[in-house]
C-alpha cells in the first residue's frame, strides 16, 4: 500500500512536465507574482537526472509528455498555479516577521522549495516523503549543480536524504505520527509562522491517521496555514465519480482512497479542518477555473491545446478540491 | 524499452511547440514517427468506383468473416483495412450530405472507443440488421479500443448499407484522433500510422448529417449560423478533412445553450444557439426535432429548447471514470420516441491487471 502511493508521485510530476512541455506551466502569476525564475529550465535539469537515475519514472514523464492530454495538463495547471500562488501570498504576508517556514508533506518530486528559499533568505522548508521518494530527490538534488546551488550545500553526509542550512529533505511515514512530530520538533520550530502543504496526500490516508496528522500539527504550531488539494467523492446520490474513482485505482494500482467517501463534499471536507481551525475556505477546482482564471489566461490556456470539450472537464475538476485553513 | 527523449524536452524549454504533435512517439513501434508523413494518402480513395459497391457472395463471404472476427474485439489486418476502407468509400461517396434514413431507426451518440460498451447496445437495442441504426459519430478517441469500434461500424456498414447509417462526428478527423489517442491507438496496435490514415481519409466520405422521415434532423454537433435550410447542407463540398470554421465545421462542433442566439463556443470551434434559433431552423425546415449527440449528459440523454433539441451520449461511464448512463432513442414508424439507457458493460474478456488506468490527478 505504502508504494502504491510513494508511485502517484511520479505520476504527479509527469503530469507536471507534460504541462510545461506544452507550456501550461509557468504562467504569467508563477512567474510575476511568485517570482518562480527559470521553471521549465529546474525542471528539466531535474528530468534529465531523473533519466539516468530511476527509468521506470522516466518512463511515466515520457508516457505523460507523449499522451499530453489537455484535462490533464488543465488539471496539473490549476493545482500547480493554485497552490504556488498561496505559498506565495504565504510567505508575502509571513515575510514582516523573520523567520517563516513550510512543511511539503508528501512533497515527492515537487520542486516548489527551490524558488521560495531561493526569494526568503528567512525561509526554512521542510520536505517530507517517504524514503523511496526522499531518496531519489536527495540523489537528485546532489548531483544537479543548478539546483544544489538553490538549497545549500549539503551540511551532512547522509546519502538519502538532504539538510543543509534552511532545506531539510527528509524520510518520513506520515501515517506514524509519533515519528512525524518527533521529526518536526527536531527540525522547526513552533513559535515561527508555518505553512503546511499537503497536496493529493490526505486522500490516501486511513480516516484516523489523517485527522490525528491534521489536529497534532495545527496544535504543534502557533499560527500557520494549511494547504491542502485532494479528490472528493461526491455527494449526490447519482454521482458515480468518486466509487468508479476508488474501483480504478483500487483494481490497476493497489491504491486506496480509505476518505474519498467520507469527506465526499466541499462542506465536508472542510470539516475536518474547521474543529480544530479558526477560518477555512475552500473551493472545487472547477470553481476556481471560473472564478480564478481570468478570460485572457482562459484564452492562453485555449490557445494551447484543442480543447474538445467543456462538460467533462467540470465533471473531473467539480471532484477536486483545494482548502486553505488558518490558525 | 527504453527511449531517447531529448528531442522533446529540448523542446519544451525552447521553443514552441506544434499544438497537437511534438514528438516521436515511437513507444512501440520503432520507426513509427509521431508526426504523419505530410499529405501522403492512404490511396484508399484512388480507384474510386462510378457507381455504389455491389454486394455479392464473395464480398458478403469476406465482410461476415471479418464482423464476426472484430466482434470478438479483434483488429484486423493492416491489408483487410485497406480492403474494408476502399469498399466503404464506394459506399460512403453515394451518400448524401443530407442522408434520408428510413423509420423505424434508433438512433444513437458518442462511443468513443469503448467498444464493450457498444456490443452492450446492440443488445440493448436489438441487432443489426434486425434492428435500423443511425449513429451520429465519434467512434474514435478517449477508449481504448477505437480501431476495434470504427472498424466493426464500418464493416457493418459496408454489409448493411441500408440498415445502419453513420454519420461524421467531430473526431472523425485527422487533426483531433492526434490529441485524443486513435492515433496512438493506431500506431500501437499496427505499428505504423497506415491504419490511421486509411480510416482518417475515409472519414471524409462521411455523411455529416441525416433526415429521418423527412421530420428529425441528425448530426454530431448543431446549427450553424451560415445554414437556415436544409439544403443548404445539401450544397456543401463535405468530402474534405473537418475545417476549422465555416457551416461544416458548425455542423460537427455546436452546442444547443440556454442562451438566446448565437454564442461563442467554450470549445475551440463551432458556436453555441439559442432556442429561437432552433424553433426557427425547425419551423423553417418543418421538422419535429434536432437529434444531436456531442455532449456527455448524465442520463444518457438530454432534451433542450423545450423538445426541440435532443442529445444523446452512448458511451456508459465516459472515459471509464465520468460515471454516466449512457442511451439510445428508438424512433418508430409512428413517430414515436423511447429512450433506452443502459451502464457499462462488464468488459468480458479483459483482465483486470493489464487494465490501464484512467487518469486521476494523483
Amino acid at each position: 500500500m505504502d508504494r502504491a502511493v510513494q508511485q502517484t508521485d511520479y505520476d504527479a510530476f509527469s503530469c507536471k512536465i507534460s504541462a510545461i512541455n506544452k507550456k501550461y506551466l509557468p504562467c504569467q502569476k508563477e512567474l510575476e507574482f511568485c517570482e518562480m525564475k527559470g521553471f521549465s529550465e529546474l525542471h528539466m535539469a531535474y528530468v534529465h537526472r531523473l533519466k539516468s537515475l530511476n527509468k521506470r519514472a522516466f518512463g511515466k514523464v515520457q508516457r505523460a509528455v507523449q499522451s499530453g492530454l489537455p484535462l490533464m495538463n488543465y488539471g496539473t495547471y490549476l493545482r500547480t498555479v493554485a497552490i504556488d500562488v498561496e505559498c506565495k501570498s504565504f510567505l508575502q504576508n509571513a515575510a514582516s516577521n523573520s523567520k517563516v517556514q513550510v512543511l511539503n508533506l508528501g512533497c515527492g518530486s515537487d520542486l516548489r522549495m527551490i524558488y521560495f528559499l531561493e526569494q526568503y533568505p528567512h525561509l526554512r522548508w521542510i520536505d517530507l516523503d517517504f524514503a523511496e521518494s526522499v531518496s531519489l530527490k536527495a540523489k537528485i538534488l546532489r548531483t544537479e549543480e543548478q539546483l544544489k546551488k538553490v538549497v545549500g550545500e549539503l551540511r551532512d553526509a547522509s546519502e538519502t536524504e538532504y539538510v543543509s542550512d534552511r532545506y531539510f529533505l527528509k524520510s518520513c511515514n506520515l501515517n506514524n505520527i509519533e515519528k512525524v512530530l518527533e521529526l518536526l520538533t527536531e527540525i522547526t520550530d513552533p513559535e515561527v509562522p508555518t505553512l503546511i502543504i499537503t497536496e493529493c496526500v490526505l486522500c490516501y490516508m486511513d480516516l484516523p491517521k489523517s485527522q490525528a496528522l491534521i489536529h497534532k500539527l495545527i496544535s504543534l504550531y502557533k499560527s500557520g496555514t494549511w494547504i491542502s488539494y485532494d479528490p472528493i467523492g461526491g455527494d449526490d446520490v447519482n454521482d458515480k465519480f468518486g466509487s468508479i474513482m476508488q474501483t480504478n485505482l483500487r483494481e490497476s494500482r493497489q491504491l486506496e482512497l480509505p476518505t474519498l467517501m467520507v469527506f465526499n463534499s466541499t462542506k465536508k471536507y472542510a470539516q475536518r479542518f474547521e474543529e480544530v481551525s479558526k477560518s477555512t475556505e475552500i473551493e472545487t477546482m472547477w470553481q476556481y477555473y471560473v472564478r480564478q482564471v481570468t478570460q485572457e489566461e482562459k484564452n492562453r490556456l485555449k490557445s494551447l491545446q484543442f480543447l474538445d470539450e467543456i462538460e467533462e472537464l467540470q465533471l473531473i475538476f467539480s471532484h477536486y478540491v483545494l482548502l486553505k485553513s488558518s490558525w | 524499452m527504453e527511449i531517447d527523449n531529448d528531442v522533446a524536452m529540448q523542446d519544451a524549454t525552447e521553443e514552441p511547440l506544434d499544438p497537437t504533435l511534438d514528438e516521436d512517439a515511437s513507444t512501440v513501434a520503432p520507426g513509427a514517427s509521431k508526426t504523419p508523413e505530410g499529405s501522403n494518402a492512404s490511396g484508399i480513395a484512388d480507384h474510386r468506383s462510378s457507381k455504389p459497391l455491389q454486394l455479392d457472395s464473395g464480398n458478403i463471404g469476406q465482410l461476415d468473416q471479418w464482423i464476426e472476427h472484430l466482434s470478438q474485439c479483434q483488429v484486423l489486418s493492416e491489408e483487410d483495412v485497406g480492403r474494408l476502407c476502399k469498399m466503404a468509400v464506394d459506399v460512403l461517396q453515394f451518400e448524401e450530405n443530407v442522408q434520408p434514413v428510413n423509420v423505424p431507426v434508433t438512433i444513437c451518440g458518442d462511443v468513443h472507443g469503448q467498444f464493450h460498451d457498444l456490443m452492450e447496445l446492440f443488445k440493448i437495442g436489438g441487432p443489426c440488421p434486425d434492428t435500423n441504426y443511425l449513429f451520429m459519430g465519434d467512434y474514435v478517441d478517449r477508449g481504448y479500443y477505437s480501431v476495434e469500434t470504427v472498424s466493426y461500424l464500418v464493416a457493418m456498414k459496408v454489409r448493411y448499407p441500408k440498415r445502419i447509417t453513420i454519420l461524421r462526428g467531430n473526431h472523425e478527423s485527422r487533426q483531433i484522433t492526434q490529441v485524443y489517442g486513435f492515433y496512438d491507438e493506431c500506431l500501437r496496435k499496427y505499428g505504423s500510422a497506415n491504419v490511421w490514415k486509411m480510416f482518417t481519409d475515409l472519414f471524409d466520405y462521411f455523411p455529416i448529417t441525416a433526415l429521418v422521415d423527412n421530420k428529425v434532423f441528425c448530426l454530431h454537433g448543431g446549427l450553424s449560423p451560415m445554414i437556415e435550410t436544409v439544403d443548404q447542407v445539401r450544397e456543401l463540398n463535405r468530402i474534405q478533412e473537418v475545417p476549422h470554421e465555416g457551416p461544416m465545421c458548425d455542423l460537427l462542433w455546436s452546442d444547443p445553450d440556454d442562451r438566446g442566439g448565437w454564442g461563442i463556443s467554450p470549445r475551440g470551434a463551432g458556436f453555441t444557439f439559442g432556442q429561437d434559433i432552433s424553433e426557427q431552423f425547425n419551423h423553417t425546415n418543418d421538422l419535429s426535432l434536432i437529434a444531436r449527440a456531442h455532449q456527455l449528459v448524465m442520463e444518457g440523454y438530454a432534451w433542450s429548447h423545450q423538445q426541440s433539441v435532443v442529445t444523446i451520449f452512448s458511451a456508459p461511464n465516459y472515459c471509464y471514470r465520468c460515471g454516466n448512463q449512457a442511451a439510445i432513442m428508438e424512433f418508430d414508424e409512428n413517430h414515436n420516441r423511447q429512450f433506452l439507457q443502459y451502464d457499462p458493460s462488464m468488459r468480458p474478456g479483459e483482465p483486470t491487471v493489464s487494465r490501464k488506468t484512467p487518469d486521476y490527478f494523483l
